[in-house]
Protein backbone atom coordinates (compact mmCIF):
# COMPACT_ATOMS: atom_id res chain seq x y z
CA UNK A 1 0.00 0.00 0.00
CA UNK A 2 1.24 3.39 -1.15
CA UNK A 3 0.30 6.90 0.48
CA UNK A 4 -1.01 9.02 -2.90
CA UNK A 5 0.14 12.59 -2.94
CA UNK A 6 -3.69 14.28 -3.70
CA UNK A 7 -2.08 17.68 -3.66
CA UNK A 8 -1.15 19.83 -7.27
CA UNK A 9 1.09 22.88 -6.53
CA UNK A 10 0.01 25.78 -8.65
CA UNK A 11 1.59 26.09 -12.29
CA UNK A 12 4.66 28.49 -12.00
CA UNK A 13 4.75 31.09 -13.82
CA UNK A 14 7.55 34.06 -14.01
CA UNK A 15 6.23 37.68 -13.12
CA UNK A 16 8.46 40.35 -14.20
CA UNK A 17 8.17 43.79 -12.47
CA UNK A 18 7.96 46.83 -14.93
CA UNK A 19 11.05 48.90 -15.04
CA UNK A 20 10.55 51.22 -11.78
CA UNK A 21 9.61 55.39 -13.16
CA UNK A 22 12.33 57.91 -12.03
CA UNK A 23 10.18 60.29 -12.86
CA UNK A 24 6.51 60.72 -13.44
CA UNK A 25 6.49 63.83 -14.94
CA UNK A 26 5.05 63.94 -18.35
CA UNK A 27 3.71 60.40 -18.65
CA UNK A 28 0.33 59.06 -18.62
CA UNK A 29 -1.44 56.53 -16.46
CA UNK A 30 -3.78 53.70 -16.74
CA UNK A 31 -6.28 52.90 -13.72
CA UNK A 32 -7.34 48.90 -13.65
CA UNK A 33 -10.16 48.87 -11.07
CA UNK A 34 -11.42 45.47 -10.15
CA UNK A 35 -15.03 46.62 -8.66
CA UNK A 36 -14.63 45.88 -5.40
CA UNK A 37 -16.20 48.68 -3.00
CA UNK A 38 -14.74 51.92 -2.79
CA UNK A 39 -12.23 50.67 -5.59
CA UNK A 40 -13.55 53.16 -8.30
CA UNK A 41 -13.11 56.16 -5.78
CA UNK A 42 -9.51 55.41 -4.29
CA UNK A 43 -8.39 55.06 -8.07
CA UNK A 44 -9.79 58.15 -8.92
CA UNK A 45 -8.34 60.34 -6.17
CA UNK A 46 -5.49 58.44 -6.54
CA UNK A 47 -5.14 59.88 -10.13
CA UNK A 48 -6.30 63.10 -9.45
CA UNK A 49 -3.47 63.10 -7.05
CA UNK A 50 -0.85 61.96 -9.42
CA UNK A 51 -2.09 64.60 -11.78
CA UNK A 52 -1.73 67.28 -9.10
CA UNK A 53 1.47 66.34 -7.56
CA UNK A 54 3.27 64.55 -10.26
CA UNK A 55 2.10 66.37 -13.51
CA UNK A 56 0.63 63.22 -15.28
CA UNK A 57 -1.73 62.36 -17.33
CA UNK A 58 -4.94 59.88 -16.82
CA UNK A 59 -5.15 58.01 -20.02
CA UNK A 60 -8.06 55.83 -18.49
CA UNK A 61 -9.89 54.34 -16.13
CA UNK A 62 -11.06 50.37 -17.03
CA UNK A 63 -13.21 48.43 -15.06
CA UNK A 64 -12.71 44.50 -14.73
CA UNK A 65 -15.72 42.35 -15.15
CA UNK A 66 -14.88 40.93 -11.33
CA UNK A 67 -12.16 41.19 -8.98
CA UNK A 68 -11.73 37.40 -9.79
CA UNK A 69 -11.13 38.18 -13.79
CA UNK A 70 -7.92 38.84 -15.12
CA UNK A 71 -8.49 41.77 -17.40
CA UNK A 72 -8.66 40.41 -20.63
CA UNK A 73 -5.89 40.56 -23.59
CA UNK A 74 -7.66 43.26 -25.53
CA UNK A 75 -8.25 45.75 -22.78
CA UNK A 76 -5.22 45.20 -21.35
CA UNK A 77 -3.43 45.80 -24.56
CA UNK A 78 -5.30 49.19 -25.27
CA UNK A 79 -4.31 50.58 -22.15
CA UNK A 80 -1.13 49.72 -22.81
CA UNK A 81 -1.16 51.71 -26.18
CA UNK A 82 -2.19 54.56 -24.14
CA UNK A 83 -0.43 54.30 -21.30
CA UNK A 84 3.03 54.91 -19.70
CA UNK A 85 2.37 53.26 -16.51
CA UNK A 86 -0.82 51.64 -14.83
CA UNK A 87 -2.20 51.19 -11.51
CA UNK A 88 -4.43 48.76 -10.03
CA UNK A 89 -6.03 48.82 -6.47
CA UNK A 90 -8.19 46.80 -4.18
CA UNK A 91 -10.73 48.78 -2.39
CA UNK A 92 -13.21 47.73 0.20
CA UNK B 1 5.63 9.26 13.04
CA UNK B 2 6.52 10.87 9.47
CA UNK B 3 5.98 8.83 6.28
CA UNK B 4 7.25 9.42 2.97
CA UNK B 5 4.89 10.22 0.20
CA UNK B 6 4.89 6.85 -1.63
CA UNK B 7 6.35 4.21 0.57
CA UNK B 8 5.15 0.33 0.02
CA UNK B 9 4.19 -0.54 3.89
CA UNK B 10 4.52 -3.22 5.66
CA UNK B 11 2.87 -6.40 5.66
CA UNK B 12 2.13 -4.88 9.15
CA UNK B 13 0.85 -1.28 8.55
CA UNK B 14 -2.11 -0.33 10.62
CA UNK B 15 -4.75 1.52 8.50
CA UNK B 16 -5.08 3.67 11.23
CA UNK B 17 -1.54 4.59 11.00
CA UNK B 18 -1.83 5.10 7.10
CA UNK B 19 -5.19 7.55 7.99
CA UNK B 20 -2.55 9.37 10.39
CA UNK B 21 -0.07 9.78 7.62
CA UNK B 22 -2.89 11.88 5.06
CA UNK B 23 -3.77 13.96 8.85
CA UNK B 24 0.33 14.63 8.86
CA UNK B 25 0.46 15.94 5.91
CA UNK B 26 -2.37 18.32 6.00
CA UNK B 27 -4.22 16.55 3.09
CA UNK B 28 -7.48 16.20 4.98
CA UNK B 29 -10.44 18.15 5.87
CA UNK B 30 -10.03 17.76 8.91
CA UNK B 31 -12.03 13.82 8.65
CA UNK B 32 -10.38 10.66 8.51
CA UNK B 33 -10.00 9.79 4.73
CA UNK B 34 -9.63 6.88 2.76
CA UNK B 35 -6.79 5.88 2.14
CA UNK B 36 -6.21 5.42 -1.44
CA UNK B 37 -5.14 2.43 -3.87
CA UNK B 38 -3.78 1.70 -7.17
CA UNK B 39 -6.77 -0.06 -7.83
CA UNK B 40 -9.50 1.87 -6.28
CA UNK B 41 -7.72 4.97 -7.63
CA UNK B 42 -8.22 3.25 -11.34
CA UNK B 43 -11.88 2.15 -10.21
CA UNK B 44 -12.67 5.77 -9.13
CA UNK B 45 -11.42 7.12 -13.21
CA UNK B 46 -13.12 4.20 -14.76
CA UNK B 47 -16.03 5.53 -12.90
CA UNK B 48 -16.36 8.68 -15.48
CA UNK B 49 -14.76 6.78 -18.17
CA UNK B 50 -11.18 9.15 -17.90
CA UNK B 51 -8.08 8.87 -18.26
CA UNK B 52 -5.01 10.30 -15.39
CA UNK B 53 -3.60 12.50 -17.59
CA UNK B 54 -6.97 14.15 -18.74
CA UNK B 55 -6.97 17.81 -17.81
CA UNK B 56 -10.67 18.36 -15.76
CA UNK B 57 -11.15 22.09 -15.43
CA UNK B 58 -8.49 24.77 -15.12
CA UNK B 59 -8.69 28.19 -13.36
CA UNK B 60 -5.76 30.45 -15.01
CA UNK B 61 -6.07 33.43 -12.65
CA UNK B 62 -5.13 31.25 -9.80
CA UNK B 63 -2.98 28.85 -11.85
CA UNK B 64 -4.89 25.80 -11.37
CA UNK B 65 -4.61 22.30 -13.48
CA UNK B 66 -7.01 19.82 -12.03
CA UNK B 67 -5.74 16.18 -14.09
CA UNK B 68 -8.24 13.46 -13.48
CA UNK B 69 -5.54 11.42 -11.45
CA UNK B 70 -5.63 13.93 -8.59
CA UNK B 71 -9.38 14.18 -8.91
CA UNK B 72 -9.87 10.42 -8.58
CA UNK B 73 -7.71 10.67 -5.34
CA UNK B 74 -9.40 12.84 -3.75
CA UNK B 75 -12.87 11.31 -4.53
CA UNK B 76 -11.21 7.99 -2.92
CA UNK B 77 -10.19 9.85 -0.02
CA UNK B 78 -13.66 11.42 0.31
CA UNK B 79 -15.42 7.96 0.34
CA UNK B 80 -16.74 7.95 -3.39
CA UNK B 81 -18.10 5.56 -4.87
CA UNK B 82 -16.67 5.08 -8.80
CA UNK B 83 -20.09 5.79 -10.13
CA UNK B 84 -20.14 9.43 -8.02
CA UNK B 85 -17.40 10.94 -10.04
CA UNK B 86 -19.44 11.84 -13.10
CA UNK B 87 -20.99 13.82 -10.52
CA UNK B 88 -17.96 15.43 -9.49
CA UNK B 89 -16.05 16.17 -12.34
CA UNK B 90 -19.48 18.25 -13.59
CA UNK B 91 -19.16 19.88 -10.13
CA UNK B 92 -15.77 20.66 -10.62
CA UNK B 93 -16.36 21.62 -14.31
CA UNK B 94 -18.99 24.34 -12.67
CA UNK B 95 -16.58 25.65 -10.16
CA UNK B 96 -13.92 26.56 -13.08
CA UNK B 97 -16.48 28.22 -15.48
CA UNK B 98 -15.70 31.69 -16.18
CA UNK B 99 -18.97 33.06 -14.82
CA UNK B 100 -18.69 31.29 -11.66
CA UNK B 101 -15.38 32.89 -10.78
CA UNK B 102 -13.92 30.92 -8.64
CA UNK B 103 -11.50 33.05 -6.57
CA UNK B 104 -13.89 35.17 -5.06
CA UNK B 105 -16.41 33.17 -3.23
CA UNK B 106 -13.56 30.37 -2.86
CA UNK B 107 -11.15 32.81 -0.97
CA UNK B 108 -13.57 35.26 0.59
CA UNK B 109 -13.70 36.23 4.24
CA UNK B 110 -17.55 35.39 3.62
CA UNK B 111 -16.80 31.70 3.59
CA UNK B 112 -18.84 30.34 1.10
CA UNK B 113 -20.33 26.80 1.16
CA UNK B 114 -20.31 25.47 -2.96
CA UNK B 115 -24.03 24.11 -2.65
CA UNK B 116 -24.51 21.05 -5.38
CA UNK B 117 -27.91 21.16 -6.65
CA UNK B 118 -27.94 17.78 -8.67
CA UNK B 119 -30.74 17.06 -11.25
CA UNK B 120 -32.09 14.53 -13.63
CA UNK B 121 -31.63 10.54 -13.64
CA UNK B 122 -28.31 9.99 -12.49
CA UNK B 123 -29.52 11.73 -8.76
CA UNK B 124 -31.84 8.49 -8.11
CA UNK B 125 -29.19 6.03 -10.20
CA UNK B 126 -26.19 6.75 -7.90
CA UNK B 127 -28.42 7.62 -4.70
CA UNK B 128 -28.60 11.04 -4.09
CA UNK B 129 -31.39 12.14 -1.51
CA UNK B 130 -33.65 14.67 -2.32
CA UNK B 131 -36.02 14.49 0.76
CA UNK B 132 -35.96 14.14 4.49
CA UNK B 133 -32.26 15.57 5.69
CA UNK B 134 -31.17 16.48 1.93
CA UNK B 135 -28.79 19.11 3.56
CA UNK B 136 -27.74 16.66 6.38
CA UNK B 137 -26.02 13.59 7.47
CA UNK B 138 -26.69 10.29 6.55
CA UNK B 139 -26.55 9.49 2.97
CA UNK B 140 -23.31 8.55 1.52
CA UNK B 141 -23.51 10.22 -1.81
CA UNK B 142 -24.85 13.47 -0.65
CA UNK B 143 -21.61 13.59 2.12
CA UNK B 144 -18.98 12.23 0.03
CA UNK B 145 -19.65 13.91 -3.30
CA UNK B 146 -19.81 17.45 -1.66
CA UNK B 147 -16.67 16.27 0.37
CA UNK B 148 -14.95 15.20 -2.57
CA UNK B 149 -15.48 18.36 -3.97
CA UNK B 150 -14.06 20.53 -1.63
CA UNK B 151 -11.05 18.33 -0.84
CA UNK B 152 -10.00 19.39 -4.74
CA UNK B 153 -10.58 22.63 -3.80
CA UNK B 154 -8.23 22.54 -0.72
CA UNK B 155 -5.96 19.63 -2.23
CA UNK B 156 -5.38 20.85 -5.91
CA UNK B 157 -7.28 24.21 -6.11
CA UNK B 158 -4.88 25.30 -3.26
CA UNK B 159 -7.69 26.72 -1.28
CA UNK B 160 -6.54 26.16 1.74
CA UNK B 161 -7.43 27.80 5.46
CA UNK B 162 -5.72 30.75 6.39
CA UNK B 163 -4.27 30.34 2.99
CA UNK B 164 -6.52 31.03 -0.27
CA UNK B 165 -9.41 30.32 2.28
CA UNK B 166 -9.66 33.31 3.95
CA UNK B 167 -13.33 32.53 5.91
CA UNK B 168 -13.53 34.38 8.69
CA UNK B 169 -16.20 31.78 10.13
CA UNK B 170 -16.53 29.11 7.18
CA UNK B 171 -19.56 26.92 7.97
CA UNK B 172 -20.16 23.16 8.30
CA UNK B 173 -21.43 23.00 4.28
CA UNK B 174 -18.11 23.65 3.50
CA UNK B 175 -17.68 19.79 4.84
CA UNK B 176 -20.18 18.63 2.23
CA UNK B 177 -23.28 20.39 0.66
CA UNK B 178 -24.86 18.32 -1.92
CA UNK B 179 -28.15 17.43 -2.35
CA UNK B 180 -30.64 16.27 -5.63
CA UNK B 181 -34.00 18.42 -6.59
CA UNK B 182 -36.88 16.57 -5.48
CA UNK B 183 -38.51 16.09 -9.56
CA UNK B 184 -41.25 13.69 -8.94
CA UNK B 185 -43.05 15.89 -6.47
CA UNK B 186 -42.57 18.98 -7.98
CA UNK B 187 -45.10 22.02 -9.26
CA UNK B 188 -42.82 23.17 -11.63
CA UNK B 189 -39.84 21.90 -14.49
CA UNK B 190 -36.85 21.58 -12.30
CA UNK B 191 -34.13 23.71 -12.60
CA UNK B 192 -31.60 22.08 -15.06
CA UNK B 193 -34.70 22.37 -17.37
CA UNK B 194 -35.47 25.57 -16.24
CA UNK B 195 -32.04 25.96 -17.53
CA UNK B 196 -32.10 24.31 -21.02
CA UNK B 197 -31.39 20.84 -20.13
CA UNK B 198 -33.36 17.85 -21.23
CA UNK B 199 -35.16 16.14 -18.43
CA UNK B 200 -33.83 13.10 -19.32
CA UNK B 201 -30.43 14.85 -19.02
CA UNK B 202 -28.21 14.75 -15.55
CA UNK B 203 -26.39 17.92 -14.52
CA UNK B 204 -24.41 19.59 -11.22
CA UNK B 205 -25.76 23.68 -10.71
CA UNK B 206 -23.00 25.13 -8.25
CA UNK B 207 -23.83 27.70 -6.38
CA UNK B 208 -21.40 29.65 -3.66
CA UNK B 209 -24.13 30.43 -0.53
CA UNK B 210 -22.75 31.24 3.06
CA UNK B 211 -25.53 31.24 4.91
CA UNK B 212 -28.62 28.90 5.51
CA UNK B 213 -32.04 30.98 6.88
CA UNK B 214 -34.54 28.38 7.45
CA UNK B 215 -38.21 29.38 7.04
CA UNK B 216 -40.88 28.75 9.10
CA UNK B 217 -44.36 28.76 8.51
CA UNK B 218 -47.11 26.67 9.61
CA UNK B 219 -50.08 28.82 9.43
CA UNK B 220 -49.73 30.07 6.05
CA UNK B 221 -52.21 28.50 3.73
CA UNK B 222 -51.75 31.08 0.56
CA UNK B 223 -48.67 32.15 -1.00
CA UNK B 224 -48.58 35.74 0.15
CA UNK B 225 -47.48 35.08 3.39
CA UNK B 226 -45.21 31.99 3.06
CA UNK B 227 -43.68 33.93 0.82
CA UNK B 228 -43.11 37.46 2.67
CA UNK B 229 -41.34 35.38 4.87
CA UNK B 230 -39.50 33.88 2.16
CA UNK B 231 -38.32 37.37 1.22
CA UNK B 232 -38.04 38.65 4.83
CA UNK B 233 -35.24 36.25 5.08
CA UNK B 234 -33.67 36.94 1.84
CA UNK B 235 -32.89 40.88 3.25
CA UNK B 236 -32.43 40.56 6.79
CA UNK B 237 -30.07 43.81 7.03
CA UNK B 238 -26.58 41.29 7.88
CA UNK B 239 -27.33 39.96 4.49
CA UNK B 240 -24.20 39.76 2.10
CA UNK B 241 -24.89 42.03 -1.40
CA UNK B 242 -27.51 43.93 -0.25
CA UNK B 243 -27.23 46.21 -3.47
CA UNK B 244 -29.01 44.51 -6.01
CA UNK B 245 -26.72 42.51 -7.32
CA UNK B 246 -28.09 39.03 -5.33
CA UNK B 247 -28.23 35.88 -6.65
CA UNK B 248 -30.43 33.42 -3.86
CA UNK B 249 -31.34 30.20 -3.58
CA UNK B 250 -34.68 29.24 -2.45
CA UNK B 251 -35.68 25.58 -1.81
CA UNK B 252 -39.43 25.07 -1.00
CA UNK B 253 -40.06 21.73 0.96
CA UNK B 254 -42.93 19.13 0.59
CA UNK B 255 -45.58 21.43 2.76
CA UNK B 256 -44.73 24.88 1.13
CA UNK B 257 -44.69 23.20 -1.99
CA UNK B 258 -47.90 22.21 -1.51
CA UNK B 259 -49.29 25.72 -0.66
CA UNK B 260 -47.93 26.90 -3.86
CA UNK B 261 -49.36 23.98 -5.91
CA UNK B 262 -52.44 24.47 -4.83
CA UNK B 263 -52.81 27.94 -5.36
CA UNK B 264 -51.40 27.52 -8.87
CA UNK B 265 -48.63 29.80 -8.14
CA UNK B 266 -45.91 29.39 -11.43
CA UNK B 267 -42.35 30.23 -10.62
CA UNK B 268 -42.51 33.45 -12.33
CA UNK B 269 -45.38 34.37 -10.12
CA UNK B 270 -43.07 33.65 -6.86
CA UNK B 271 -40.25 35.16 -8.52
CA UNK B 272 -42.13 38.61 -8.82
CA UNK B 273 -43.14 38.38 -5.63
CA UNK B 274 -40.27 37.90 -4.22
CA UNK B 275 -38.36 40.00 -5.98
CA UNK B 276 -41.28 43.12 -4.89
CA UNK B 277 -41.55 42.43 -0.97
CA UNK B 278 -37.43 41.67 -1.05
CA UNK B 279 -36.69 45.12 -0.10
CA UNK B 280 -35.69 47.60 2.78
CA UNK B 281 -36.14 51.18 3.33
CA UNK B 282 -33.21 53.38 2.81
CA UNK B 283 -33.69 54.55 5.82
CA UNK B 284 -33.47 50.92 7.54
CA UNK B 285 -30.20 50.96 5.33
CA UNK B 286 -29.02 54.00 6.66
CA UNK B 287 -29.97 53.37 10.46
CA UNK B 288 -27.69 50.27 10.14
CA UNK B 289 -24.81 51.13 8.23
CA UNK B 290 -25.58 49.39 5.36
CA UNK B 291 -25.74 52.47 3.16
CA UNK B 292 -23.63 55.44 4.11
CA UNK B 293 -25.11 58.57 5.28
CA UNK B 294 -27.67 60.30 7.88
CA UNK B 295 -31.32 59.30 7.24
CA UNK B 296 -32.93 62.21 5.42
CA UNK B 297 -36.70 63.06 4.38
CA UNK B 298 -38.14 61.05 2.07
CA UNK B 299 -35.68 57.84 2.93
CA UNK B 300 -38.68 55.90 5.24
CA UNK B 301 -40.54 55.41 1.73
CA UNK B 302 -37.37 54.84 -0.50
CA UNK B 303 -37.37 51.16 -1.30
CA UNK B 304 -33.98 49.20 -2.10
CA UNK B 305 -34.52 46.07 -3.61
CA UNK B 306 -32.56 42.87 -3.08
CA UNK B 307 -32.70 41.55 -6.33
CA UNK B 308 -32.55 43.30 -10.39
CA UNK B 309 -33.56 40.82 -12.12
CA UNK B 310 -36.24 37.28 -11.24
CA UNK B 311 -33.95 34.72 -12.79
CA UNK B 312 -31.42 35.98 -9.66
CA UNK B 313 -34.00 34.01 -7.27
CA UNK B 314 -33.10 30.39 -7.82
CA UNK B 315 -35.95 27.70 -7.21
CA UNK B 316 -35.50 23.97 -6.54
CA UNK B 317 -38.05 21.67 -4.51
CA UNK B 318 -36.38 19.38 -2.14
CA UNK B 319 -36.65 18.32 1.81
CA UNK B 320 -39.09 15.84 3.63
CA UNK B 321 -42.88 15.80 3.00
CA UNK B 322 -43.87 17.05 6.52
CA UNK B 323 -42.90 19.97 7.97
CA UNK B 324 -43.65 23.56 7.17
CA UNK B 325 -39.89 24.40 6.58
CA UNK B 326 -38.61 26.22 3.32
CA UNK B 327 -34.70 27.09 3.05
CA UNK B 328 -33.20 30.68 1.69
CA UNK B 329 -29.29 30.47 0.82
CA UNK B 330 -29.09 33.46 0.26
CA UNK B 331 -25.76 34.16 -2.58
CA UNK B 332 -22.87 35.76 -3.25
CA UNK B 333 -24.01 38.03 -5.78
CA UNK B 334 -24.69 37.92 -9.56
CA UNK B 335 -21.79 40.04 -10.44
CA UNK B 336 -18.88 38.51 -8.73
CA UNK B 337 -20.01 34.96 -8.90
CA UNK B 338 -22.56 33.74 -10.65
CA UNK B 339 -24.56 29.46 -10.28
CA UNK B 340 -23.29 27.41 -13.40
CA UNK B 341 -25.31 24.43 -14.27
CA UNK B 342 -23.21 21.83 -16.11
CA UNK B 343 -23.88 18.35 -17.73
CA UNK B 344 -23.54 15.47 -15.66
CA UNK B 345 -21.09 13.34 -19.13
CA UNK B 346 -22.49 9.66 -18.40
Amino acid sequence: MKLFDPTTPPAERTVTLAPRLQDLRGLRVGLVENTKFNSEAILARLGERLVREHGVTVSRMIRKRSPSHAVTEEAADALRRISDFIVSGVGD
Amino acid sequence: MRYPNRVMADEGYDPAELIEAYFERGWTDGLPVVPPTEKSIAQMLAGAALRGDEVVGEIPERGVVISAEKLAINAVMAGCRPDYLPVVVAAIRGLCHRDFAYHGPASSTGGSAMVLIVNGPVASRVGINSGNNAFGQGTRANATIGRAVRLVMMNVMNTRPGFLDRAVFGNPGKYSFCFAENETDHPWEPLHVERGYRADESTVTVYASNSLNLVYNQLAAEPEPLLRCVADALCNLGTPNLRGFNQSLLVLAGEHTDVLRQSAWSKRDVRAFVMEHARRTLADLKRAARRPGAVEPGDETTYKFAFERPEDILIVCAGGRAGSWSACLPGWGNKWTRSVTTRVEV
